[in-house]
């Protein structure tokens, strides 16, 4: 019985936690910049972000996206000013909605169908003869850890 | 006799003998004969032998300069320092196949000299797949496609020195032969699996035989990853260490897939259970090291158009089809004898948490080759270009990650064949009641973000399961021996190095795990320029910045920012640079950084007045806990180390260890 609470208190330690840290908050023009840096490739860079590099070309870009989330513009307008100037080659992440959306979907499917998969390969009771007793399973483990601390 | 003869002919005399090995170990292996293994075995160890003299004079010519090979002429100059000469046998592509196939032709001689002593007809076989192997490889050493020891006439009288970027750190000593052996070490599991299925064997005597190559290829990669990481977070001076970059998912792919394999492969152990599927991981975890060494090879991640400039593209590419195509084939074709006979276990028991384990490995695996390949496909098919970067990989990774850090700390607390609801209760109060501190924790060190937090509480819960678990070894060694607690807890570890090493491995990734939630959601950064004298303020720290100095070397000339942490006085002194090297057009970046326990300062000199020195600009970086990813790194190794070395002497009562060790390999 203490077990059981002590579980049901940790459980509910951790999903507090992550509520009150999970919790929306307004960001600030200087995370938001960040945020859209990330988002952006470093064009001359081997694979980084613009967020991520010192060279001078992502300090430069950074430098615009301060001004414009200065100037208020929405992060779509200037997603779209860079993706005007470099390409789409220029986003790090392709979007949702779009036919290079299958880049999303298709990690999702692959755990779905694997956890599907493996549930139907689990069987719905012990594989034994006949289902032990909770005392028998007990008596079972402290035999397994008996036999693995001298293993 | 130039080092190039002595090379060139070194290995063609090795490509001789491996096909002679590759013909007498088939024999052997199919007639039994004991004079045509023997035959066999002295090839392959003449083989090694000279592939080694090939390196050695490679490693020779590189260190005395000899420009009349063009690999050193790209490669090396004669300002270069003897360090980095030698350890440019592996600065560029020759380099690196020279030194696969050295590894590669090591373990052709174990298994020749090992392997077949222990188990001969299935090792005899797994041999020919090895000869089979190393002949390709001395073949790709002695074409054009990858020759090291191609002439270059007239010698020039100066080489160009190697890649900046790999002359910066003595990292690049340890970090590209740790990953090629982890690499060519999945060869012998393979070769053994795909042996097993040439004989028809239903037995797993392959898994036995190649426990331990497995483990150690398994963690030589991992440590290896880890290292490069290092290397890129002390090098490239953007204060990170992981961007999803290729040639990084080229490498973590093949781990992942080998991690799913050493869980799962413990099920086939105490069950007989999913052995079609242990041979399908290792076949997977061995292709993608080839395809691995393909992506960053041919330069086909640089765009789809770069990859007919070399012919070791479609060479690689014509190796791993035909890797798949014989391979997952045979396996088909055996498939039905290694059918298993019924479910594989009850929902909640630890086959099936490896079950789901493997599934979610797979899964994470599957996503890195996904985005990775995309853009090529794309570019491929329509033309267009498009990216696909750590914002994707991100998002879909770390969910799987935080799943897989759960399933690793419940899967020790359950019980093969299912437990009761007490056991279960009994078995988890506390790890969860410590993840419920740990979240705790996260807040109160100002850690925002669910995932974040959520990493702290798993990370947390899985360091409080081996807590538990050793106590729980500890006392059962007592009682039943009679052994004090010190003694115990040795014994633990010497006596069941696998079990235990496991979980100190499972530290190490906890600590991984903090030290990556940690710098990545709580980095600082500041920008400021400077003169001499001038400070800025970084989290609470003052940075002094004292001036400006030139530092010139043979190889390379160096403008050095010196810097001062003012943080309990003493001053910690930091040196970021601009290194510029004759054979590259701009300067290269050297991070200056101060580790901590509690955080690294990490300090990049991006610009300075070029004339009079009067100004530098600075940017700093504080970021917390990251000097905690090597350390788990290093125990992940540790962790490794214990679960492969031989058991210690057991006492005549567990000779037939549960496992079956002994007897199946006899």
């Amino acid at each position: 019985m203490t077990a059981r609470v002590a579980i049901v208190i940790g459980f509910l330690a951790v999903a507090a936690a992550v509520i009150v840290a999970g919790a929306p908050r307004a960001e600030t023009p200087a995370q938001r910049v960040e945020r859209i840096a990330a988002e952006l490739r470093c064009p001359v860079c081997q694979g980084l972000s613009v967020a991520d590099s010192s060279s001078d070309t992502a300090r430069a870009m950074r430098a615009l996206i301060e001004e414009r989330v200065a100037q208020g513009r929405t992060d779509d307008e200037v997603r779209d000013e860079f993706r005007r100037a470099y390409g789409e080659w220029i986003i790090l992440s392709p979007p949702l909605l779009d036919a290079r959306g299958a880049v999303w979907v298709l990690p999702v499917v692959a755990l779905i169908a694997g956890a599907v998969v493996a549930w139907l390969r689990l069987g719905r009771t012990p594989p034994v003869a006949g289902s032990p007793s909770p005392e028998q399973l007990r008596a079972l483990r402290e035999r397994e850890i008996a036999e693995e601390a001298v293993e | 006799m130039t080092f190039a003869d002595v090379g060139g002919g070194a290995l063609r005399a090795a490509l001789a003998l491996a096909l002679w090995g590759l013909l007498a170990s088939a024999y052997a292996a199919r007639e039994r004969d004991g004079r045509a293994l023997q035959s066999a075995r002295w090839s392959a160890l003449a083989a090694f032998v000279l592939v080694v003299a090939a390196s050695l004079s490679m490693a020779a010519a590189l260190l005395a300069h000899d420009f009349t090979i063009r690999y050193v002429a790209l490669n090396n100059a004669l300002e270069t320092p003897a360090y980095f000469s030698a350890i440019s046998l592996w600065a560029a592509l020759e380099g690196s196949i020279l030194l696969w196939t050295t590894i590669l032709a090591g373990a052709v001689a174990y298994v020749a000299w090992r392997g077949t002593r222990e188990i001969p007809r299935l090792a005899t076989t797994a041999l020919a797949v090895m000869f089979a192997m190393l002949a390709f490889f001395l073949f790709l050493v002695v074409s054009p496609a990858a020759d090291p020891f191609v002439r270059i006439d007239p010698a020039p009288l100066n080489g160009r020195g190697p890649n900046p970027l790999l002359q910066d750190h003595w990292l690049m000593g340890l970090h590209p032969p740790l990953l090629y052996l982890g690499y060519v070490l999945f060869s012998v599991p393979f070769a053994y699996a795909v042996a097993s299925l040439i004989l028809g064997e239903g037995g797993d005597r392959w898994i036995v035989a190649t426990r331990r190559s497995a483990l150690v290829a398994w963690a030589l990669l991992g440590v290896g990853i880890v290292a490069g990481a290092w290397w890129s977070y002390a090098v490239l001076g953007w204060g990170g260490y992981w961007a999803w970059d290729p040639v990084e998912n080229a490498a973590i792919m093949p781990w992942l897939v080998a991690t799913a394999y050493l869980h799962s492969v413990m099920v086939e152990e105490k069950r007989r259970m999913l052995r079609t599927w242990n041979v399908a991981l290792v076949i997977g975890a061995f292709a993608l090291t080839i395809l691995g060494t393909f992506l960053t090879r041919s330069g086909v991640v640089n765009s789809v158009h770069s990859f007919t400039q070399s012919a070791i593209g479609p060479l690689l590419l014509g190796y791993l089809a035909a890797v798949l195509a014989f391979s997952v084939g045979l396996l088909l074709w055996r498939a039905p004898r290694l059918a298993d006979s019924g479910p594989v276990g009850v929902p909640l028991s630890r086959e099936a948490v490896f079950l789901f384990q493997n599934v979610l490995f797979v899964a994470a695996t599957l996503t890195v080759l996904l985005g990775t390949l995309y853009p090529l496909v794309v570019e491929a098919i329509s033309g267009a270009q498009l990216s696909i970067g750590s914002p994707y990989f991100d998002r879909v990774e770390v969910p799987i990650a935080l799943a897989l850090l759960f399933l690793m700390g419940v899967g020790p607390q359950l019980p093969w064949h299912g437990a009761s609801r007490a056991t279960l209760e009994r078995q988890f109060a506390a790890p969860v009641v410590v993840a419920g501190a740990g979240a705790l924790l996260a807040l109160a060190v100002g850690l925002r973000g669910a995932a974040a937090v959520l990493g702290y509480a798993l990370a947390a819960f899985v360091v409080a399961t081996v807590a538990q678990e050793v106590m729980r070894g500890v006392r059962a060694r007592r009682t039943l021996h009679g052994e004090t607690a010190a003694g115990a807890f040795v014994n633990l570890f010497r006596r069941s190095g696998r079990r235990y090493g496991g979980y100190v491995v499972h530290v190490g990734i906890a600590l991984i795990a903090l030290a990556v939630v940690s710098s990545q959601a709580q980095a600082a950064e500041a920008e400021a320029t400077l003169a001499p004298g001038g400070s800025m303020q970084v989290a609470g720290r003052t940075i002094v910045f004292d001036g400006l100095r030139d530092v010139v070397d043979p190889q390379r000339t160096q403008v050095v920012a010196d810097l001062r942490v003012l943080d309990g006085g003493t001053g910690a002194a930091l040196a970021p640079a601009l290194t510029y090297y004759p054979n590259a057009t701009a300067g290269i970046g050297s991070p200056g950084i101060r580790s901590t326990a509690g955080d690294d300062v990490y300090a990049i000199l991006a610009a300075y007045d070029a004339r009079s020195r009067a100004w530098a600009t600075l940017q700093v970086r504080v970021i917390p806990l990251v000097s905690w990813l090597w350390i788990g790194g290093a125990i992940v190794g540790l962790g490794a180390v214990i679960a492969a070395l031989p058991p210690g002497r057991r006492h005549s009562s567990a000779v037939a260890a549960p496992s079956g060790t002994v007897a199946s390999v006899t």
